[in-house]
C-alpha cells in the first residue's frame, strides 16, 4: 500500500470510518498529518531554496536526494541495528554527496546556465536507476523506531509521527540559527544577496557554493532519513516529493526561507484536508494550479520579503 | 525624416518623475528639445540619466509625467511600439545580437522595421531588405566585417553595429547612452564622425561623459544631477556655469 | 544540405534494406526514431531557435495522442482526419498554455511549463473513463489511403514506415522553411538577445508565443503518430520524464540546427535498444551521457560537427579570417550552432 503523503491520508480516512471516530477527528488528524508532512517538506524545499537562491540551479535531482535519504536510513538501519545511528549518519553523507557532486557535475557545467536543469535531469535519471540498480526496484517499509500510538483527536496516532515532526522543527530551528548566527551562514546569506560584493568583502564565493550545495543535499536526505518509517522506501518515491517542494519554494518566494517554510505547511496541510473530502489526486491538481496563479501573478512569491 | 519647420520640438517631457523605493531616480523633469539639434545629456554618475532614456523608451514606466516625440504622445507605450514611432535607442553596454554576423544583425533590424513576417518566403530573398542592410553597413563603416560574427568583433565595431541597428529602424529620434563609452582615442574619432554625420538628418540625444566630445558637437547640453533638470544651455554657457562645476565638482573649497 | 542528403539517403531505402540484414523489427525502431525525434524537434525550436527551454512538451505530445486515439475511436477518423486532429488540438493546447506561459522567462518559463504539464498529467490520469488512465486506450488503426481499388494500410510495417517518413519529412521540411524565412530571423534575434530585439521593434511576447504554439504543433504530430504507430494512447506519456527525454536528446542531437534532434533521438533510441538487450540499467548510462553532453559538448552532435567542418576548412584554405568565434562558453539560450548557414553541415 502505498504509504507517501497521499496514501497516508487515505489509510487513515479508512481507519477513522472503521473506528466510528468523529469526523471533526478524522479531520484534524489529517490536518496534523499535514503538519507533520509539511515540516518534512520544509525542511526539504528550504534546501532546495537555497540552491536554487545561490547557485540559481533548478535541482530536479533534489527529489532524489529525498529518495536517497529513505534509501540510505533502511539500509544503515539494517546493518547497524540502529535508526538513531543511521539518522546521525544520513545528512553527513548527504553533505559528502553535495560536496562531490558540485565538484564533479555542477561546477562544470554551470556555465551554461540555462542547461543546468539538463545537468540535473540526469542526475536524476543517475540517482534513480543507480539505486534500482543497487538496493533494488521492490518497495521496502522500515519499521517505526518508536512503537506505540497515544489517542489523539479520537484516533489512534502514532507516536513516532510526533517525534518526525518535533524533530523536523528542532532541525529546521537550528538551520535557521545557523544561517543567522554562525560565519558560515552570515556567508551563505551575503553571497546569496549580492555576491558581488561579497566577494569584494573577501567572501570565497566558491567555496560557499559548494557548502550550499551540500548543505542542500544534506537537508534532503535527511528529510528522507526522518520520513523513512512513515513512507515507501522505494526508487520512484522523489518524483512525488519533487514538485511539492517547488511549489513551496515559489508559492512561499524566492529567497524567502521563512515563507518557503510557511508555504510548505500551508500546502500540505491544504491537501490534507483537501484529500478528505475528494481524490488526493485532484488535490494536487489544486496545488499545482495555485502554483501556477502565483508564478503568473506574484513569480516572487506571495509572501513579502523575497530578496528577487 | 524631420518635420522641418524650426518650431518643431523633438522630444518633449513633461513632468516625468520615476522612484525606486525610497529613492527618486528622476525628479519632476520637464524639458523642450527643439528639432535640428544634436543635444547631449550630462551628469555626475547616478544623476539619473540612463533612468531618462529608460522612461522615454517605455522600457520602464513613468509615476508621473508625459513624454512626447514629435509631437506624438508616447507615455505607457511598451518599447517594441515606441520604437517603431521612430524611437531608437543605444545602450550604455553595448547590446547587438551577439551570436550572428553584422550583415545578419542588421538584416534582423531592417525587416523588423519593415515589418516582415512571412513564414514562408526565404529571408536572403527580399532584395530591398538586403540593399537597405548593405546601405546602413557601409554607412557606419564596417563593410569589411558584414559576414563576421558579433562576438569577434572590436568593441569599437560593435557601437558600430549598434548604431546601424538604431539607424535602420529610420529614426525621428536617436537616443544614444554613453556611444564612446570605453574607446580609444582613434574609436572615439570614429564614432563621434559617424554620429555628427547622422545628426544632420536624425535628431539625437545623446548621454555622455566625455566633455570633449559633449562640447565638440552638442548644440545645446542639459545637465542632470540627483534626478533633477540642473541646468541647461549651450556649451560655452555650461562650461562657465557655477552650478555644474559644483555638481561635478563639489563645493569650491572641495575642490584641489 | 549534406547532412539532410546522407540523412534521406540512409532513411529511404530502410524498409528494404534491414529486413536483407536480417533485422525488420529494426524498421520499427527507425520509424518511432522518427516519431520521437518530432518532440525533440519542438523541444529545438523553441531552445535552439527562440531561446526558451520548455520542459513540458510531453503535455502536446499527450494532447495529440489523445486528439488522433479519440477522434478515430469516437468519430471514426481516418489517418489523416486523426493526425490533423491531433495537430490541432495540441496547437490549441499550446495557444492557450503559451499566452501565459510566455510571460514568463528564464527558470520560470521552465518550471511553468513542467507545472502546466503536470496538472494536465493528473486531469488525464484521473480522467479513466476518457482517457484509460495509465493503461490508456487502444484502437484498431485505420487505413492511409483507401482510393477506388488502392488500399494502403498501417498493418503494413512497409507502409507503415513510409507514411511516418513522409510526415516526418514533411515537418522537417516546415521546420526549414520556417526558420529560414523573417520569421525566423525573428526568432533568433529574440534568442540573441531579447532587449535588443525589442529596441529594434519586434514584439517579443508575440514571437516567442507564435513559436510556443509552433512547438506545439510538432510535439503534437509527434504524438498523434505515436498513437497511430502503437494503435494506443495512455497518460503515462504525458509526464514530466518524457519532457525531459525529449530536451535531453534536443541537446545531445545540437540544439539550433535543423536536423540535431533527428540524430540526438536516433543516437539515445538505438543506444537504448542495443544497451537493454544486456543491461536493463541503461538509463544510467543515459543520465550520465546527459551530464556528459552538457559538460564537454553543451552544442551536442550538430555541433562537433559544425566544428569537426570548421578544422577542415581552415585546414584547406588558411589565410582567410577566421570570423566565428569558439562559442563553446558561451549560454546557450543566447548563441546557437551554425543554423543560419545553409550550406554546412545540418
Amino acid at each position: 500500500m502505498d504509504r507517501g503523503p497521499k496514501g497516508l491520508f487515505r489509510s487513515l480516512r479508512i481507519r477513522a470510518i472503521d473506528t466510528g471516530g468523529f469526523v471533526s477527528g478524522l479531520v484534524l488528524a489529517l490536518a496534523v498529518n499535514g503538519l507533520v508532512w509539511g515540516l518534512i517538506i520544509a525542511l526539504i524545499a528550504l534546501g532546495l531554496s537555497i540552491i536554487f537562491g545561490l547557485l540559481d540551479i533548478i535541482n530536479v535531482a533534489h527529489g532524489d536526494f529525498f529518495m536517497l535519504g529513505t534509501v540510505v536510513a533502511l539500509v544503515l538501519a539494517t546493518s547497524t541495528g540502529s535508526y538513531w545511528l543511521a539518522l546521525l549518519l544520513v545528512p553527513v553523507i548527504g553533505l559528502g554527496v553535495g560536496l562531490i557532486l558540485e565538484r564533479v557535475i555542477i561546477r562544470p557545467t554551470i556555465r551554461q546556465a540555462s542547461l543546468t536543469i539538463v545537468t540535473t535531469f540526469g542526475l536524476s535519471m543517475m540517482l534513480q536507476e543507480g539505486v534500482r540498480a543497487t538496493y533494488g526496484a521492490q518497495p521496502r517499509r522500515m519499521a517505526a523506531p518508536i512503537e506505540g500510538t497515544i489517542p489523539l483527536f479520537g484516533i489512534d496516532y502514532d507516536v513516532y509521527r510526533i517525534f518526525a515532526a518535533a524533530f523536523a522543527t528542532l532541525c529546521l530551528i537550528a538551520f535557521f540559527l545557523f544561517l543567522t548566527r554562525t560565519k558560515l551562514g552570515t556567508w551563505i546569506r551575503a553571497v546569496r544577496h549580492d555576491p558581488e560584493t561579497a566577494t569584494a568583502l573577501g567572501v570565497p564565493v566558491a567555496r560557499i557554493c559548494a557548502i550550499t550545495f551540500g548543505l542542500g543535499t544534506a537537508m534532503a536526505l535527511l528529510g528522507g532519513a526522518i520520513a523513512a518509517p512513515i513512507t515507501t522506501v522505494e526508487f520512484r518515491t522523489g518524483v512525488d516529493i519533487l514538485p511539492f517542494c517547488f511549489m513551496a519554494v515559489i508559492i512561499g518566494g524566492l529567497g524567502n526561507l521563512q515563507g518557503t517554510v510557511a508555504a510548505a505547511l500551508l500546502l500540505a496541510v491544504m491537501e490534507g484536508l483537501v484529500t478528505s473530502v475528494t481524490d488526493p489526486t485532484i488535490a494536487r491538481i489544486v496545488s499545482l494550479g495555485f502554483m501556477s496563479v502565483v508564478l503568473l501573478v506574484r513569480p516572487h512569491g506571495l509572501f513579502s520579503g523575497a530578496t528577487r | 525624416m524631420l518635420d522641418g519647420s524650426d518650431g518643431a520640438v523633438a522630444l518633449s517631457v513633461n513632468g516625468l518623475t520615476r522612484r525606486f523605493g525610497g529613492l527618486v531616480a528622476v525628479d519632476n523633469i520637464s524639458f523642450d528639445l527643439p528639432a535640428r539639434r544634436l543635444n547631449a545629456i550630462i551628469g555626475p554618475n547616478g544623476a539619473g540619466k540612463t533612468t531618462l532614456f529608460n522612461l522615454i523608451t517605455g522600457e520602464i514606466r513613468p509615476d508621473a509625467g508625459r513624454v512626447k516625440v514629435h509631437g506624438q504622445d508616447i507615455t505607457g507605450l511598451k518599447p517594441h511600439q515606441i520604437v517603431r514611432r521612430g524611437v531608437s535607442r543605444t545602450l550604455q553596454i553595448k547590446s547587438v545580437f551577439t551570436g550572428l554576423t553584422v550583415a545578419e544583425n542588421v538584416r534582423a533590424a531592417v525587416m523588423a522595421h519593415e515589418g516582415l513576417v512571412s513564414p514562408f518566403r526565404p529571408a536572403s530573398s527580399y532584395g530591398a531588405v538586403n540593399q537597405r542592410v548593405e546601405g546602413l553597413v557601409v554607412q557606419v563603416g564596417l563593410r569589411k566585417q558584414l559576414n563576421t560574427r558579433a562576438s569577434a568583433l572590436s568593441y569599437g565595431d560593435i557601437a558600430l553595429l549598434e548604431i546601424a541597428l538604431a539607424l535602420a529602424n529610420e529614426p525621428k529620434l536617436l537616443l544614444l547612452d554613453e556611444p564612446v563609452c570605453g574607446m580609444g582615442p582613434q574609436e572615439t574619432e570614429q564614432t563621434v564622425e559617424t554620429i555628427r554625420t547622422i545628426s544632420e538628418s536624425v535628431d539625437v540625444v545623446l548621454i555622455e561623459h566625455d566633455m570633449e566630445v559633449v562640447f565638440a558637437i552638442a548644440d545645446e547640453i542639459i545637465v542632470m544631477a540627483q534626478g533633477a533638470l540642473l541646468a541647461r544651455g549651450t556649451p560655452a554657457q555650461i562650461s562657465s556655469s557655477a552650478e555644474v562645476q559644483v555638481a561635478y565638482l563639489g563645493a569650491p573649497e572641495e575642490a584641489d | 544540405m549534406t547532412a539532410v542528403a546522407i540523412s534521406g539517403a540512409a532513411l529511404i531505402p530502410v524498409p528494404t534494406v534491414l529486413p536483407l540484414l536480417g533485422s525488420p523489427f529494426w524498421i520499427d525502431v527507425v520509424a518511432e526514431i522518427l516519431i520521437w525525434s518530432l518532440l525533440a524537434a519542438s523541444v529545438n525550436l523553441l531552445l535552439g531557435y527562440v531561446g526558451l527551454l520548455s520542459f513540458g512538451q510531453a503535455l502536446y505530445f499527450g494532447v495529440g495522442m489523445y486528439g488522433a486515439a479519440l477522434s478515430v475511436i469516437h468519430w471514426g477518423a481516418g489517418f489523416w482526419g486523426g493526425l490533423a486532429v491531433g495537430v490541432v488540438a495540441a496547437m490549441i493546447m499550446a495557444a492557450i498554455a503559451g499566452s501565459v506561459a510566455v510571460r514568463l522567462t528564464w527558470h520560470y518559463f521552465a518550471i511553468i511549463t513542467v507545472v502546466f504539464s503536470l496538472i494536465l498529467y493528473f486531469a488525464a490520469m484521473s480522467a479513466k473513463p476518457i482517457t484509460g488512465g495509465d493503461d490508456g486506450i487502444s484502437f484498431s488503426v485505420p487505413d492511409v489511403v483507401s482510393l477506388g481499388g488502392l488500399k494502403l494500410s498501417l498493418a503494413d510495417q512497409s507502409v507503415q514506415y513510409y507514411t511516418i517518413l513522409l510526415v516526418v519529412a514533411g515537418f522537417y521540411g516546415l521546420f526549414s522553411i520556417i526558420v529560414r524565412s523573417p520569421l525566423g530571423v525573428r526568432f533568433m534575434a529574440v534568442r540573441e538577445n531579447d532587449r535588443r530585439a525589442a529596441l529594434v521593434g519586434i514584439n517579443v511576447y508575440v514571437t516567442r508565443y507564435v513559436a510556443f504554439v509552433l512547438a506545439g504543433a510538432l510535439a503534437g504530430a509527434s504524438g498523434a503518430l505515436f498513437a497511430f504507430f502503437g494503435r494506443y494512447a495512455s497518460a503515462s506519456y504525458m509526464f514530466y520524464h518524457v519532457s525531459g527525454e525529449a530536451v535531453v536528446w534536443a541537446i545531445v542531437g545540437g540544439a539550433g540546427s535543423l536536423l540535431g534532434p533527428l540524430f540526438g533521438t536516433g543516437l539515445l533510441i538505438v543506444f537504448r535498444e542495443v544497451i537493454s538487450t544486456f543491461w536493463e540499467h541503461y538509463l544510467f548510462v543515459v543520465g550520465a551521457i546527459t551530464v556528459l553532453v552538457v559538460m564537454f559538448a553543451p552544442r551536442g552532435l550538430a555541433g562537433a560537427w559544425n566544428d569537426a567542418l570548421q578544422v577542415l576548412r581552415r585546414s584547406k584554405d588558411a589565410g582567410t579570417s577566421d570570423t566565428t568565434a569558439s562559442s563553446g562558453e558561451q549560454d546557450l539560450a543566447k548563441s546557437t550552432t551554425d543554423a543560419t548557414r545553409g550550406g554546412s553541415g545540418a
